[in-house]
C-alpha cells in the first residue's frame, strides 16, 4: 500500500464531490432558511412549554382563544417542512466532514466541536417530533422533556454557528452572483476542499443553484401540505400524512386520550358521581350531574388545539369555571386545580391561572353541539377553555381545587 | 486556510461572539436534561443525538449521493434539475411517512388516531410529485423548442 498522507487523501475524497453545489452560497441560502425555520419552532415550542408548565414569574395569556391552536400547528408544519430544507444543507456541506487536519487551530476545533450538538441535535428535533406525531416512541425518554432541552441544545449550538458564518454568508448573499459557467469543480489549493475556495472560482452556475433552491422549497412545501390539514381543514384531502381528519371522531371531533385508555369508564358512568369544589379558602361543595345541569349554561365556540398539531372547534356548553368557584365561596381572582377521574397520568390533572378562572368561556362542559359528550370527550364534564393546550383540557372532571 | 487557523468562511470575531452568546444557551439545555435524567435518560439521549448525526452523514448523506450519481447518469442533463427537485420530495415523503405507514401509534380503542391509509396516501403523493416534475419537463422542452425554431428564421 503506497503512502497516502493523510491531506491528499482528504483532498480526494474533497474533488468526488462533482457537484458545484456544495458551495458557500448555496449553503449561505440554505443556512438563512434554516435559521428562520428553527428560530420559529423554537419560539412556538417555548410558547407551548410555557402553556403547559408556566413559571411563577409568568403569567400565560387565557386570550386570544385561538393563539395556541395556530402557535403549535405552526409549529409542527414547520418542522416538518424544514426536513427537507436540512437534508439539503447537510448533503451541500458534507465535503467538509472529511477535511486535513481536522481542525487548524483550538477556535477551529471548537468551531467544528460545535457542530455535532448542531447537527446532531437539529436531525433529533425533526426525527423525534415526528416520531412523535405518528405515536412511534422507539425509546424510553419522555419526549417532551427530550425534545425541549435537546432544542436549547441545538439553539445553543446554532447560535454559535450562526456567530461564526453570519459574515460570510451577508458577504455572499450582497455579492452578486457570477453568470458564467465555472466548469466542473475543482478544489483550489492542495490543502483546501471545494467550500473552502473562494465563491467566485467554485461553484454553481445561478441558474443551477436557483433549480436547486426552487426544488428544496418545493419539497418543504409538499410536506407542509402533506401534513398541515390536521389543523387547516381545507388542506384535509391533500394532506396524506396527518395524523387527524377533522370531522373524524366521536361526535365529529378528533380524541386523544381514550376513555379506555385512562381506564375511567365505571367512574364516569357512575350514578355517584359527584363534582367536588373545595380548597383551604373555600366552602367545599359536592355537585350530582344533575346540581351541574340546573346551574346557569353557557354556551362557547372553541377548539381542542393539541401538542402535536392538529385542532378541531366545537360549540360547548355547560358551566362557567368562575360561577362553580363562586358557589364555594370564593371570588375568580384564585388559581384553580382541575383534577380527573384518571386514577394516574401525567395528565390527570391541570391549572387554570386566574385570569383564565375569570374569562367567561372557560367551562365545565356538559355538552359538544347540542349533545351529551361522548365518554371519550369527557363524560359527564370537561374543562373547556380558550388559547389551552389540548392536554391541558381537563376531561372527566372530579375535582376543583381552589388555589 | 487563513492565517488565523480558520477557515475562511469563518469569522473570528463572530465566532467569538456566538460562543459567548451561544455557550451559556447550550450549557441551559445540558444542564435541563441533567436535572430532569429522570426524564430525559441523559446516555440514551446522548446515543440519538450523536446516532442521528453519525447515520445521516455516514448513510443517509452517501446514499442520497449514490442515488444522485446513478440518476444522473440516467437522466439527460437538462432534465436533471427537476428530477432531483422530485428525488429530494420523494425521499423527504418517505421518511416521514414510515412510520405512519408502518402504524406504529395505531390504538385499536381510538380509530380518530392515524385514521388514513398512509401507503397509499405516499403512493399518491409521489404519484402528484412525479406529475408535476413531468409537466415541468414538458414544459421547458416546448419552450425550448420554441426559441430554438425562432434562432432557425
Amino acid at each position: 500500500m503506497s503512502r497516502t498522507s493523510p491531506a491528499a487523501l482528504a483532498t480526494s475524497v474533497g474533488r468526488r464531490y462533482r457537484s458545484g453545489l456544495h458551495e458557500t452560497r448555496t449553503a449561505a441560502w440554505l443556512g438563512v432558511a434554516l435559521g428562520v425555520a428553527f428560530g420559529v419552532c423554537f419560539l412556538t415550542g417555548v410558547w407551548s412549554h410555557l402553556a403547559q408548565d408556566p413559571p411563577s414569574w409568568f403569567t400565560y395569556p387565557a386570550r386570544p382563544a385561538g393563539l395556541y391552536r395556530v402557535t403549535q400547528g405552526v409549529h409542527v408544519v414547520t418542522g416538518t417542512a424544514t426536513i427537507p430544507l436540512l437534508l439539503a444543507k447537510l448533503w451541500v456541506v458534507h465535503p467538509r466532514l472529511v477535511e486535513w487536519p481536522p481542525a487548524r487551530s483550538v477556535l477551529h476545533a471548537v468551531e467544528r466541536a460545535a457542530l455535532l450538538p448542531l447537527v446532531g441535535g437539529a436531525l433529533f428535533l425533526v426525527v423525534s417530533g415526528t416520531a412523535n406525531v405518528a405515536r412511534w416512541y422507539p425509546w424510553t425518554f419522555f419526549f417532551p422533556r427530550a425534545h425541549f432541552w435537546a432544542a436549547w441544545i441545538t439553539i445553543g449550538a446554532l447560535v454559535v454557528h450562526t456567530g461564526a458564518k453570519v459574515g460570510a454568508t451577508r458577504d455572499v448573499l450582497r455579492s452578486p452572483a457570477r453568470t458564467t459557467s465555472p466548469g466542473p469543480a475543482t478544489p483550489g489549493a492542495d490543502d483546501e476542499v471545494p467550500m473552502d475556495a473562494p465563491v467566485t472560482t467554485v461553484g454553481a452556475t445561478p441558474g443551477d443553484r436557483r433549480a436547486f433552491l426552487v426544488g428544496v422549497a418545493a419539497a418543504s412545501g409538499v410536506l407542509a401540505v402533506a401534513t398541515a390539514g390536521g389543523t387547516v381543514s381545507p388542506l384535509d384531502r391533500f394532506s396524506v400524512l396527518a395524523q387527524r381528519r377533522p370531522g373524524v371522531g366521536p361526535q365529529g371531533l378528533p380524541v386523544n386520550k381514550t376513555a379506555v385508555g385512562a381506564r375511567v369508564v365505571e367512574l364516569a358512568r357512575s350514578p355517584d358521581y359527584r363534582l367536588v369544589i373545595e380548597g383551604e379558602r373555600a366552602e367545599r361543595c359536592e355537585l350530582t350531574l344533575a346540581d351541574l345541569r340546573a346551574q346557569p349554561q353557557h354556551e362557547a365556540t372553541l377548539p381542542i388545539a393539541c401538542v402535536e398539531g392538529w385542532s378541531a372547534s366545537a360549540r360547548w356548553r355547560g358551566v362557567r369555571v368562575r360561577d362553580l368557584v363562586a358557589l364555594a365561596g370564593v371570588d375568580a381572582s384564585r388559581a384553580v386545580t382541575v383534577e380527573s377521574l384518571q386514577p394516574s397520568g401525567l395528565y390527570r390533572a391541570s391549572e387554570l391561572n386566574p385570569q383564565q378562572v375569570a374569562d367567561p368561556d372557560t367551562l365545565l362542559a356538559l355538552e359538544i353541539d347540542g349533545r351529551v359528550l361522548h365518554i371519550d370527550h369527557g363524560y359527564p364534564a370537561r374543562l373547556i377553555g380558550p388559547n389551552r393546550p389540548g392536554v391541558a383540557q381537563t376531561k372527566w372532571v372530579a375535582r376543583l381545587v381552589v388555589r | 486556510m487563513t492565517a488565523s487557523g480558520l477557515p475562511a468562511t469563518t469569522s473570528r470575531r463572530g465566532l467569538a461572539w456566538g460562543l459567548a452568546l451561544g455557550l451559556p444557551v447550550l450549557g441551559y439545555g445540558l444542564r435541563g436534561v441533567a436535572i430532569d435524567a429522570a426524564r430525559t435518560h441523559p446516555a440514551e439521549l446522548a446515543r440519538w443525538v450523536v446516532g442521528a448525526a453519525v447515520v445521516n452523514d455516514l448513510v443517509l448523506i452517501p446514499a442520497a449521493i449514490a442515488v444522485g450519481w446513478t440518476a444522473r447518469r440516467l437522466v439527460p442533463s437538462r432534465a436533471w434539475a427537476a428530477v432531483r427537485g422530485g428525488l429530494l420530495a420523494t425521499g423527504a415523503l418517505a421518511l416521514v411517512a414510515w412510520p405512519f405507514v408502518r402504524g406504529y401509534g395505531r390504538d385499536p380503542a381510538n380509530p380518530s388516531l392515524l385514521p388514513r391509509n398512509y401507503g397509499a396516501g405516499l403512493v399518491a403523493a409521489v404519484i402528484v410529485v412525479w406529475t408535476v416534475v413531468g409537466s415541468v419537463l414538458v414544459v421547458a422542452e416546448i419552450r425550448a423548442r420554441g426559441r430554438r425554431r425562432g434562432q432557425c428564421r
